[in-house]
């Protein structure tokens, strides 16, 4: 099996704090990975440092092929490889087209294009009729699903989702699961950090566990689930 | 032209007396940044208003120069207050951009009212102050530039005390750590910006008073001191107490040994040319800052 | 029908100020000339600050590098202003690509930006003041050499006046254009949320820089016509923060990011300034700056979106887009 992310004794401190603490993975092209881990166990820093919003304190990350540990994100985009936002990032004076937009114009510069790709991209976020609303005015549900829009419109390989069903109901929980499993047929690999355990159980092929920066398990879900450390992370802290 | 040691030794002696004053007047705009992250571009203003206050006063009323501070730093005091609770207060939450745009309109308004009153006549006092000297060896140090250097140092050394260790300059200090956590201690913190935006005015009162002996006023004085503030914050990191108090000395040396050894006013290209290079090398100042 | 009007009434207001000069006096020119250099330049300032969001309080700095580096080469060398115009483009691009480079690199902006640039237009201030090359505190005069178009010197202001209408057209013209563009759109994006553009691939710093250089070279050929029109410059007056403040002043009144915001602005404020100026100047020199002044602070307080953002907001009021 072809690796397409290669993750290799990554770190980062923040002061004295080391929110990832050597961490070593691998994500397969085609395949969905789960990371998982109790409230600021550092899955959104590794999300993070993987698209090049922080630079490692040590370690290396390999993108097919490629080293790109020292790269800025919109580089590191431009190879495909890009993230959404836990904390929502809308361009909130743009349309929703427009948001999308900004996505499909890292591989066409024509606005016409552009537009076309957009469009498409918002139906299948299910935000079709809400092209010509301003970023800001959309809900936060919308925005999360925009906040998938914006990120696919670039046409990534490799789709770095930070908990986008957080929040959701039943209902929304799962059209964005036949969403991320539609993307995976299409041939979108995809590292997930979810906080729901239905979702992750349910998408992924591989889950990754991070306990207070550290990798303190990896495997199938049913290997994770029945791991006494990973019990252990969870219980005692609360799931919220 | 010839540098002598004396020269050299003099313009050193200058360089630091000016500096503490620079220092002083730089210490309000980086403790207003440090608490509300707002850039008062009108500061050089507020100081043109406080010297035309103790202008008047020792000018035409026959005051004391040092007795004027205790109409100086009041009035800027209450000036600041005023113009935070009026004009800045009601957009503290929108764009930094619309704050700063505010704050240059008040320099605006400032410098021509100040045309308007008094014209753009550069009006200059003298007092029992003015001509005393003292000699150490070659070197002269001039009076008024002694009390300015000193009160300065006073002035910002009480500062200091009083943040760290007053419980209402604690306070200030933790709604500019983080507002959030201060408000949720109890802290009222529209009432510490009020009080901050005051306190960062009022330094510029004393200023006046401690300057208006040797240093002329005019409506455009507060663009070369409004500019001096500027340099001396990003130099020492914005909203860093101690990094300003040393970049004031820093740009008070450059500009008096500039002044003595190149001609004209190329000492003050010196200073810029100090500022550009700090910011190639290390942008958030000689001493770090605390950026938005 | 929305479209066509996009078209028709600039062309139309294109084909009244083409027919200006052939009725009006001296004067009314002069305010013509006026309120087109300050909408031009505005809407240069305007490229950085609308769009990409960032507000330089200095963009003198550019305006006089164009006026002194044509004013020089002309005097120096005889060199033409036709050239002389892009040579000081070129310095202007380089210096805005430096200072552009320089602040954006290590994540400078905002409040930051704005002591940089304000700054630095101030310290080419004394700069030239000192330099006895460049005519130091006097300035630098535009040798009249009598009605001559090939340098750039013509008689009365009718030719002047088209100059600085076709500039101005062609300027708005191109910020129309390209703001529908994906450079106009990136710039939008670093301005609304850098970490969601570079996540989406935009060279946030590239595209910041880019903006800073193009305006610079936009305000750099209003400086060359500056100096031409006025036939006279000094380091106070290009470089002074007087010509920054009215830049921005009327980007914002107008619109911040908006294409005819800062032309709206411009239209506005000017013939306003200049009657306060020519009824008051005497007694009171700085009337047009004060009323500046009482303007920024208003439109800061009651409308900071300017004319156009309160239009829009009562157009979508009215249509009752807002749930
Ligand atoms: N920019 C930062 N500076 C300092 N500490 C941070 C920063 N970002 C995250 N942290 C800390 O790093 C740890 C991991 O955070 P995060 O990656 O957000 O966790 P998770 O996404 O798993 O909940 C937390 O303790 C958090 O407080
Ligand atoms: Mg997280």
């Amino acid at each position: 099996m072809s690796e397409l992310l290669q993750v290799r004794n990554l770190t980062k401190h923040f002061g004295g704090l080391a929110a990832v603490q050597d961490v070593s993975f691998d994500v397969n092209k085609g395949e969905i990975v789960g990371l998982i881990g109790p409230n600021g166990a550092g899955k959104t820093t590794t999300f993070s440092l993987l698209t090049g919003f922080l630079t490692p304190t040590r370690g290396t990350i390999t993108f097919a092929g490629r080293r790109i540990d020292n790269l800025k994100p919109h580089v590191i985009c431009r190879l495909g490889m890009t993230r959404t936002f836990q904390i929502v990032q809308p361009f909130p004076e743009m349309t929703a087209l427009e948001n999308v937009m900004m996505g499909a114009l890292v591989h066409h510069r024509n606005i016409d294009e552009a537009q076309r790709r957009g469009r498409n991209t918002l139906a299948r976020v299910g935000l079709a009729h809400k092209a010509d609303t301003p970023g800001r005015e959309l809900t936060l549900v919308e925005q999360k699903r925009l906040e998938i829009g914006k990120a696919l419109a670039t046409e990534p390989q490799l789709l770095l989702l930070d908990e986008v069903a957080a929040g959701l109901r039943e209902a929304e929980v799962d059209v964005i699961l036949d969403l991320v499993r539609q993307l995976n047929t299409e041939g979108i690999t995809l590292l997930i950090v979810e906080h729901l355990m239905k979702v992750i159980m349910n998408l992924s092929q591989r889950i990754v566990v991070l306990d207070f920066g550290q990798k303190i398990a990896e495997g199938s879900p049913a290997e994770v689930s029945a791991n006494p450390l990973v019990l252990e992370a969870y219980l005692g802290k609360e799931e919220d | 032209m010839t540098f002598s040691p004396e020269l050299i030794a003099q313009s050193i002696i200058t360089g630091i007396m000016i500096g503490g004053v620079f220092a002083l007047i730089s210490v309000g705009l980086s403790l207003i940044w440090g608490v509300m992250r707002i850039i008062n571009f009108a500061h050089g203003e507020f100081l043109m208003v406080a010297m035309y206050i103790a202008y008047f006063l020792v000018a035409r009323g026959g005051w004391d120069p040092y007795a004027t501070l205790l109409v100086t730093t009041p009035a800027l005091f209450l000036l600041g207050a005023l113009i935070f609770r009026g004009t800045i207060r009601p957009i503290l939450g929108h764009p930094s951009m619309n704050q700063i745009m505010l704050t240059v309109g008040l320099s605006l308004i400032l410098q021509n009212l100040a045309l308007v009153f008094f014209k753009a006549d550069v009006l200059t006092t003298r007092t029992e102050y003015t001509r005393m000297i003292l000699s150490i060896g070659p070197v002269i140090i001039r009076v008024p530039q002694l009390i300015a250097f000193i009160g300065s140092a006073l002035t910002a050394f009480l500062l200091y005390w009083y943040l760290q260790r007053t419980d209402t300059g604690r306070a200030i200090r933790a709604a500019a750590q983080n507002k959030q956590a201060a408000t949720l201690m109890g802290v009222d913190v529209q009432r510490i910006y009020l009080l901050a935006f005051g306190i960062g005015s009022a330094t510029l009162g004393v200023a006046a008073s401690l300057m208006i002996s040797f240093y002329y006023t005019s409506p455009t004085v507060g663009l070369f001191f409004g500019l001096i503030a500027y340099v001396v914050v990003v130099l020492g990191g914005l909203g860093n107490f101690l990094g300003t108090l040393v970049a004031g000395l820093i740009i008070g040396l450059t500009e008096s040994v500039g002044a003595a050894i190149l001609p004209g006013s190329l000492s003050r290209v010196l200073t810029f040319a100090l500022f550009i290079l700090v910011l190639l090398f290390r942008p958030q100042g000689l001493f770090g800052g605390k950026r938005a | 029908m929305k479209l066509r009007w996009n078209v028709v009434a600039p062309l139309a207001l294109l084909v009244v100020l083409a027919g200006l000069p052939l009725f009006a006096t001296e004067y009314m020119l002069h305010i013509g000339v006026l309120v087109l250099l300050a909408a031009y330049l505005a809407t240069g300032w305007n490229i950085l600050g609308g769009y990409a969001g960032q507000h330089s309080l200095g963009h003198s700095l550019f305006l006089g590098i164009g006026a002194y580096t044509s004013t020089y080469l002309f005097a120096q060398i005889g060199l033409t202003p036709w050239i002389g115009m892009w040579v000081g483009a070129l310095f202007a691009a380089i210096v805005g690509w430096f200072v552009g480079y320089l602040c954006f690199r290590y994540g400078l902006r905002g409040p930051y930006f704005a002591l940089v640039t304000i700054a630095l237009a101030e310290a080419m201030v004394y700069l030239v003041t000192n330099l006895n090359a460049l005519g130091g505190a006097e300035g630098l005069d535009v040798r009249w050499v009598g009605h001559n178009p090939a340098l750039m010197q013509f008689e009365g202001k009718t030719a002047y006046y088209y100059i600085i209408l076709i500039m101005t057209a062609l300027l708005l013209f191109g910020v129309q254009r390209y703001s529908r563009r994906r450079f106009g759109y990136q710039m939008i994006a670093v301005r609304e949320n850098e970490d969601a553009a570079e996540a989406l691939g935009v060279d946030t710093l590239a595209v910041r820089i880019r903006a800073l250089v193009i305006s610079a070279v936009v305000t750099a050929l209003g400086g060359v016509f500056f100096a031409q029109y006025y036939t006279y410059i000094n380091p106070r007056n290009v470089f002074g923060e007087g010509p920054s403040v009215q830049m921005l002043l009327f980007a914002i009144v107008g619109g911040l990011g908006t294409v005819w915001g800062p032309a709206i602005g411009a239209i506005l404020l000017v013939p306003i300034a200049e009657f306060a100026r020519s009824s008051l100047g005497n007694t009171f020199s700085g009337a047009h700056l004060l009323l500046y002044g009482v303007v920024l602070v208003l439109v800061m307080l009651f409308m900071p979106n300017g004319i156009v953002g309160l239009v829009q907001t009562l157009e979508r009021r009215r249509r009752g887009g807002r749930a």
